[in-house]
Formats: structure tokens, C-alpha cells, sequence
């Protein structure tokens, strides 16, 4: 297996780019192809921070006043 | 003006957001509501119209004075949300009008067919939301300016799957034995490996066997939502993990209550057999209630199971990041499994979990956000004249039939206003509490017995217990609330998802995972049922 990455132009809304191994199938480039993210730990760190936000603001409105 | 041409579809369905909630503000649609059961939500269709609405027509208008460019906000925010829009609108009218249409119509066709349609299939924004977005795509395709919108799908999905983190505590899985826990884990773990010794067996993709054997094991939608993009599944895979799992509910639904019956088990055995055999939540619940609509415990002890099931989510997580990793060739070390391959977003889940058991969204002890509270309040209360009632029936002794505790709670309702424990150790909220519960029990099972008809109730005083053990139970808003929101954000996610499912990958999957569902699903409640029906005898919880 080759650890050699190359840099596509795909993901985040089709205007972004992501790194991928050199030998990447093409199911990989499908499943970037399908997410607005260039990779899944963007797409997961940004689901996160957005979720505790929401989490803040509805303590905000409904517990904390 | 070809920028503003461009910017058409967004203007266009921005105001219709807008103009919707000015007529839901109006009043006009009240009735409609009404009838539909969602005049509740009518402040909130009014302010999710605004705000959803306006925020399109402010991106509309940025969108036609300025040339897209490469900018996180343009990437992120301006090009997806036509789509984002799109979806929403979508999900509102799901989850506003066509949902309660469905369910109004089932219940009328109910004297005909003799069940619930929509409970039986359980038509609900889930199901409905895939099969909007199906329909939409085969039918119209996507539109070009709703493309970047529909890829939001996934990750709105991951958000849905942190939020159901906050509906659970962990008081609620120390209720159960070790003992318990060890079987629901044995089962959870045990079918996850058989779906993947049958996908083997089968020649079936590794994506799809991965996302099947989390439905099939763990709790169905939402362990699918969380293991697909650990195990690279895509759209269509999830959709017929979906409808493998439902489908299954729908027979088990029917099957369990009558062989339930038929073997002679017990509420608590039923409930756990119920609880480990029968995937989806709400499916879990209406077998419970088939078997026995009278003793609660059957309810709860199956409800309890069915979460247990749902905190095992984070080790399946990682068994399948491991699996999956293997069977692609990679060798992993723990740590390229536990640090690198976990996914963040199941973290959010366990920190939303682990907050809402630390009680900061509501007491530790709550389950979906419901919890009892025996504490002296006024609101807690029964009515003046329900305490006229019930006052006037202890004086003339006028129920017959009840055993001496049942009595003594009934008094003790009369004498304190409400369902608590004793004055004298409110200091000692332990003690309170379990008085409290010890009276709450004696109440239901008043109510149970008036039910099963095996003493007579007036109608007045039937009311005033039922009342008084309302009152405790207590609803926390915020729990509520973070419920409502991964209910949008699974409506969402679903939607999106079902708009990349074409008619070709539909067929290219075959029957298999409906195959595969059914052997392992039949193979679980079988040996379940057995292990069940030797081990439980009668108290699983604490």
C-alpha cells in the first residue's frame, strides 16, 4: 500500500480540495463527492462545535433564565 | 441581472417561508391546526418561517450583488443554502401537515382494518422524510441549485446522533443488574457478528454488512445514522438498513405479544424479551403495551432494555471501525482504532451523555427527560375539588375491594394534597422519595385494578389519582427541547438522504439485506426468547 497522497479538487461544496492516497478507490472520491466537507474530521469537528452551540442556547432559554 | 436570475429559486422559496408564517401569524391556519394537532407548535412555525425565510432572502440578496467567490462563507453558507432551504421546507411540511394527515387518517381507517396503519408501519417523519426524498429524486432529480444543499445531509445526520445523546442518563442503566447488562450486551455483540458472518456468507459488500449488523444489533435508525460513516456505507445501504429494521418491527410487533402470551411469561420476562429483541424504540413500546396495556412494568423493564442497547453504541463504534479497517487490509494498532478512527462526532455523544447524566439538563434520574419529583409545590397538587372528591370517599369508605396499602395512599392523598412521601423526612430526600414511589405504586395499581375491572371506580375519584400521579410526573423543558432539535436535524439529514438514492442502486442491492435482517433477526428473539425465559424470573431491576 502506497502512502503517496495527491490533492484532488473535491468536497467542500465542490470547491474545496482534499488530499487522498495516490491509490484511492473510487468509492472514496464518491463519498467526499457527497459531503460539503473536504474530510470526515471536518465534517465531524464542525457537527460537534455546532451541536454544543445549539446545546448553549437552548440552556440559555430554557434552564438558565 | 443573470446573478438575480440565478438567485430566482432561493428568493422564491424564501418567501414562501415568509409568507407561510405571516399567515400562521394571522391566525388563519388555527383551525387547520387544530384539527391536524399542531397548534402547539404554531408560535414555533411562525418563528422558524421568519427566521429560515429571512435568512434566504438576506443570502439571496448577497448572492446577487456580489460574485460567488472561494470563501468558507460562500462554500459553506451561500451555495447550499437553496438546498438547506429547500430541505427545510421539505422537513416543515413533513413534520406539520403531512404526519399528522397520515396519522389522523390512520386512526379513521382504524374501525375498518382494525389497527393503527401508522403505528404498524410507523409512517412517521422518518420513514416519510426517505421517502419524499426518493420520490423527488426519481421522479423530478435533484434540482441543479439544491445540489450543494443535499450534501449538508450527512452532517446534519451526525448532529441528530450527538443530540440523542442528551435524552439519556446513566441512573437510568445503573437500575439494571450487572447481570442484565452483561445479556444485553452478549445479544448486541453476538447479532452485530452474525450480520457479519452472513454478509460474508453472502457475498455481500463490507459497507453494507457493517451498516446492517449496527441496526440489527444496536438499536436501528440511530445506530445506523452513526455506524454508516464509519464503515464508508452509502445512502441507499443506509436506506435498506432502515427498511430491513422497520420491516422486521412490523412482523416482530405481531409475533412477540401473542408468543409472549402463548409461553405464559411474565411482565418483567416479556418486557426484557422485548427490550432485546425488537429493534426500533417505538416499536419496543407498542409490543409492551400489546402484551400488557395494564402493568407498567412490562412498559418500563422493555424500555430500559432498549437504552441499554443504545450506550453500547460507542463499543460498536469501535468493533466496526476495527472491523472494517481489517477487512479493507489496513492493520491498525488500538491506537489508529481508538484515537484516529474513533469518530468525533460519537465523542459528542458521549459528552452530551455525559452532561445529561450529571443532571445538567435535568435531574440525573430522568429518562427522556421525563422524571418524578415527590417535592411539596403547589402546581404538584390536586384540585380543590378533586380533593373534595376523594376526601368525600375516604369519609364514607365507599371503594370496596382495596387492599390495606392501597388505602393508606389513598389517605395519605386526601391528607397531603399530593403524591409525596412522609412530612416528617422531607430532610432525608432518599427516604422521601422511596415513601413517595411505595404510594405512587399503590395508586397504579388502584388504577390497574379499575381497569381490569376487578373492583369498581367512580369515575370522579378515577380521575383525581390519575391527576395526582400526573402532577409528579415533571417533563424537563430543555431536554424537551434538545429532543425537538434532533428530531429537525434527523427530519433534515433524511430527507438529504434520501435524494441521493436512485432507482439503480436501489436495485443493485437485491433482496440481500432484507435476507440478512430477517436470519439474524429471527435468530436473536429466538435465542433471547430462550435465555430469557431461563434466566429472568422476575426482578431485573434494582
Amino acid at each position: 500500500m502506497s502512502d503517496d497522497k495527491i490533492t484532488i479538487e473535491t468536497g467542500d461544496a465542490g470547491k474545496g480540495e482534499s488530499e487522498i492516497a495516490k491509490d484511492a478507490n473510487t468509492e472514496e472520491l464518491e463519498e467526499r463527492a457527497l459531503s460539503v466537507f473536504s474530510s470526515e474530521r471536518n465534517e465531524d469537528l464542525t457537527a460537534l462545535v455546532l451541536s454544543l452551540i445549539t446545546t448553549f442556547i437552548v440552556l440559555v432559554f430554557t434552564k438558565w433564565t | 441581472m443573470a446573478q438575480l436570475q440565478d438567485n430566482k429559486p432561493l428568493f422564491i422559496i424564501s418567501g414562501l417561508m415568509i409568507i407561510y408564517a405571516l399567515i400562521a401569524w394571522s391566525g388563519v391556519l388555527h383551525p387547520l391546526m387544530k384539527y391536524l394537532h399542531t397548534a402547539k407548535t404554531a408560535d414555533l412555525q411562525v418563528s422558524m418561517g421568519l427566521i429560515a425565510g429571512g435568512i434566504g432572502i438576506f443570502g439571496a440578496l448577497i448572492n446577487s450583488v456580489r460574485k460567488s467567490g472561494n470563501t468558507i462563507i460562500d462554500r459553506f453558507v451561500l451555495q447550499p443554502l437553496p438546498g438547506i432551504l429547500l430541505i427545510l421546507l421539505m422537513a416543515m411540511a413533513i413534520r406539520w401537515y403531512v404526519e399528522p394527515l397520515v396519522k389522523l387518517m390512520s386512526a379513521g381507517l382504524q374501525p375498518v382494518l382494525g389497527f393503527k396503519i401508522y403505528k404498524v408501519l410507523n409512517l412517521n417523519y422518518v420513514i416519510l422524510g426517505l421517502l419524499a426524498g426518493v420520490i423527488i429524486t426519481n421522479s423530478y432529480g435533484i434540482p441543479k441549485f439544491a445540489a450543494a444543499g443535499v450534501k449538508c445531509a450527512r452532517f446534519v445526520l451526525k448532529m441528530g446522533v450527538i443530540m440523542l445523546g442528551a435524552r439519556y442518563s446513566f441512573a437510568e442503566l445503573a437500575k439494571l443488574g450487572t447481570y442484565s447488562i452483561f445479556l444485553v450486551g452478549t445479544f448486541v455483540l453476538g447479532t452485530v457478528f452474525f450480520v457479519l458472518w452472513l454478509g460474508k456468507l453472502f457475498k455481500q459488500p463490507k459497507t453494507m454488512t457493517g451498516v446492517l449488523s449496527a441496526g440489527m444489533g444496536v438499536c436501528g435508525v440511530s445506530a445506523t445514522v452513526a455506524v454508516a460513516p464509519v464503515v464508508k456505507a452509502k445512502s441507499e445501504e443506509m436506506a435498506y438498513t432502515i427498511g430491513t429494521i422497520l420491516s422486521f418491527g412490523i412482523i416482530c410487533m405481531f409475533v412477540f405479544p401473542t408468543v409472549g402470551h402463548w409461553a405464559g411469561m411474565n411482565p418483567v420476562q416479556f418486557g426484557a424479551w422485548a427490550g432485546t429483541g425488537i429493534l426500533n424504540s417505538a416499536q419496543v413500546a407498542a409490543a409492551a403495551l400489546a402484551f400488557n396495556a395494564v402493568d407498567i412494568k412490562t412498559l418500563k423493564v422493555a424500555e430500559i432494555f432498549n437504552i441499554t442497547r443504545v450506550l453500547f453504541l460507542p463499543i460498536i463504534v469501535l468493533v466496526l471501525a476495527t472491523w472494517f479497517g481489517k477487512e479493507t487490509g489496513k492493520k491498525l494498532t488500538f491506537k489508529e482504532v481508538v484515537i484516529d478512527k474513533f469518530p468525533i462526532f460519537i465523542l459528542g455523544f458521549l459528552l452530551l451523555f455525559a452532561m445529561s447524566s450529571m443532571g445538567l439538563f435535568s435531574p440525573p434520574t430522568h429518562y427522556k427527560g421525563k422524571f418524578i419529583d415527590y417535592s411539596y409545590n403547589e402546581r404538584t397538587q390536586v384540585t380543590d375539588q378533586e380533593w373534595e372528591t376523594l376526601n368525600t370517599t375516604v369519609q364514607s369508605n365507599s371503594i370496596q375491594g382495596l387492599t390495606e396499602e392501597q388505602m393508606a395512599a389513598v389517605k395519605d392523598l386526601v391528607a397531603q394534597r399530593q403524591l409525596a412521601g412522609d412530612f416528617e423526612s422531607r430532610a432525608d430526600k432518599k427516604v422521601f422519595n422511596k415513601q413517595g414511589e411505595a404510594r405512587m405504586f399503590q395508586l397504579e395499581s388502584i388504577l390497574a385494578a379499575a381497569k381490569g375491572k376487578t373492583i369498581t371506580l367512580d369515575p370522579d375519584v378515577k380521575a383525581a389519582i390519575k391527576h395526582a400521579i400526573k402532577q409528579v410526573h415533571k417533563k424537563s423543558k430543555t431536554v424537551t427541547t434538545l429532543t425537538d432539535c434532533m428530531i429537525w436535524f434527523f427530519a433534515f439529514g433524511l430527507i438529504g438522504l434520501g435524494m441521493q438514492i436512485t432507482k439503480k442502486a436501489i436495485f443493485q442491492a437485491g433482496g440481500w439485506p432484507l435476507v440478512i435482517g430477517i436470519i439474524s433477526g429471527i435468530t436473536k428473539a429466538t435465542l433471547s426468547f430462550f435465555v430469557v425465559l431461563w434466566l429472568v424470573k422476575d426482578v431485573v431491576l434494582k
